[in-house]
């Protein structure tokens, strides 16, 4: 083919043309998609064929035998042109299909790109990252203050409320997230220890050792140090 | 006539001031074991029980300093029980316009009046939405953080792209690891693009990654089953969130994830290809 495309001057301008023509549609591309969109690829190089070679007939009826051999041998060729034109043309749509369609694949090659689903499975796990993180601080809050009665105080009052006000704001987005996914046993044990630091958050002074008796009996009577531990042992094993 | 009218008042304070004082000190206990109780009963989240204490609080004592708090813990109490949320939004409300209101509970309140605007708006009432826009600007930046947040959840997709710009700009200034990546999530709900423009505007050390981009092809299928473009931040997170099957499949072939990613994060824009068995391709690169 490329051969006689080399040869043949007639051929080689109408190569030619399909070339700049091609080349062109580099700048309407969207127009492409759009019209390649409607097109019966599988049946379309049959009507193209069909339609050239109706073509064709008519030709030899206008022009019958004054040609040359050479353009008759081109002649002869013009089913492989439309052929190749038809390739030509399918292959163009295709590679542009291929690099510049935006399947799911390429959907977020601009730019973030995260589906629901997976939004839903990385917030799955920032809630038993972030529980944890919770119970794990508020154990030390905890400590702390029973520690504050056999020792005195080991944390400044102010620092002990700005604690446990960090860990209520922290509670507040771990609420809806403990409720959607149904982590019922460790939002049971995240209510009862916010309401003990709802209690500290607002004594900005120190505890006196009434105050630290109450809280620690309450604790120990629910027992939730051992709770805490519990829900964390089973968040820490992805539970 | 002085002397005596000194005397009497000298009588009076004498005695009508203990027995002011002896009044008050067993209003004082009253209230205050009542307060007590009801708190017990909140802890063990007796929703009615506590109720019944804090109204008797407020019925009783209504000049007691008792009963303003007793309005933030009524509030608890009516969100708790379900089905009275526009009666506890009234408590928060109550409680919040108080003087003497304390700033630890104010704030508690703004957050349980945006979870409770949450829940009636997902119940059908619209227009409970607009507590939580409100708080969109609202000078306390926990609470704005907070209304913010929640709106991206609302499922009306026009309503809860209103939270895109307090997100932004908890992802530009925001140094706390928990809200940032909080925020990133939220805004990849909402609006990507914002999440890539603040992700663009924050301050950046040179070497620092910015996307991992992760796409799961199953055999045969020219469209992958997984696709991901998130900020490398969140990288920990979204492959602890991977399916399990396709982290198995990692495991199966012999990788370790965190090397993996340590390895992608130091050679920028190389990519690792992982063949499955069954004709499945995983990639992971960072750009």
């Amino acid at each position: 083919m490329a051969e006689h495309i080399e040869k043949c001057p007639e051929c080689r301008a109408e190569s030619g043309a399909i070339e700049r023509l091609l080349a062109q549609t580099e700048a309407v591309r969207s127009e492409i998609r759009a019209a390649a969109a409607s097109v019966d690829w599988d049946a379309l190089p049959g009507q193209i064929a069909d339609r050239v070679m109706s073509a064709d007939g008519k030709a030899r009826r206008v022009a019958p035998a004054e040609r040359s051999r050479g353009w008759l041998a081109a002649l002869r060729m013009k089913p492989v042109l439309v052929g190749l034109v038809a390739g030509l043309v399918v292959g163009a749509a295709a590679m542009y299909f291929a690099l510049k369609a935006p399947g799911p694949g390429a959907k977020g090659n601009a730019g973030y790109y995260a589906s629901g689903e997976f939004l839903d499975r990385a917030e799955l796990e920032m809630a038993r990252r972030n529980t944890l993180d919770y119970l794990e601080k508020s154990q030390y809050v905890l400590l702390d203050v029973f520690e504050s009665a056999d020792e005195g105080p080991v944390v400044p009052a102010a620092v002990r409320s700005e604690r446990a006000r960090d860990l209520l704001q922290r509670k507040q987005y771990l609420n809806g997230q403990l409720e959607r996914f149904q982590m019922a046993k460790a939002k049971a044990i995240c209510d009862q220890i916010e309401m003990l630091f709802l209690e500290l958050s607002q004594i900005d002074s120190e505890l006196t050792a009434a105050e630290i008796g109450k809280i620690r009996g309450l604790v120990e009577e629910r027992q939730l140090l051992l709770k805490i531990n519990l829900v964390k042992k089973e968040l820490q094993s992805g539970v | 006539m002085r002397k005596t009218t000194l005397i009497i008042c000298l009588a009076l304070v004498l005695g009508l001031g203990p027995a002011a004082a002896l009044r008050a000190g067993v209003q004082a206990a009253t209230d205050e074991s009542l307060f007590r109780e009801a708190k017990l009963l909140v802890f063990d989240k007796s929703w009615t029980a506590a109720l019944d204490k804090l109204d008797e609080l407020i019925d009783k004592f209504p000049s007691s300093p008792l009963a303003g708090q007793a309005l933030f813990y009524k509030g608890e109490c009516l969100s708790g029980l379900g089905g009275r949320e526009k009666d506890a939004l009234r408590a928060y409300k109550s409680y919040i316009r108080l003087e003497d209101a304390k700033p630890s509970l104010v704030e508690e309140s703004e957050g349980s009046i945006v979870d409770l605007a949450f829940d009636l708006c997902a119940r059908g009432d619209a227009s409970a939405l607009r507590e939580i826009e409100s708080r969109l600007d609202h000078a306390n930046k926990v609470v704005r953080y907070y209304a913010a947040y929640k709106l991206s959840l609302v499922a009306d997709k026009k309503e809860a792209v209103k939270a895109a710009p307090v997100l932004s700009r908890i992802v530009e200034t925001e140094k706390d690891p928990e809200l940032l990546d909080r925020a990133r999530i939220a805004l990849l709900r909402v609006s990507p693009e914002s999440l890539k423009s603040a992700e663009e505007r924050k301050p950046r050390v040179e070497s620092t990654v910015r996307m991992l981009r992760i796409r799961v092809m199953k055999a045969g299928s020219k469209e992958p089953a997984f696709s991901l473009n998130i900020p490398f931040a969140l990288a920990d997170l979204a492959l602890s969130a991977m399916d399990e099957d396709d982290k198995a499949a990692i495991r199966k072939k012999g990788y370790d994830i965190n090397k993996i990613m340590n390895e992608l994060a130091k050679s920028k824009e190389s990519i690792l290809r992982i063949a499955g068995d069954d004709g499945s391709v995983i990639e992971i690169w960072i750009d």
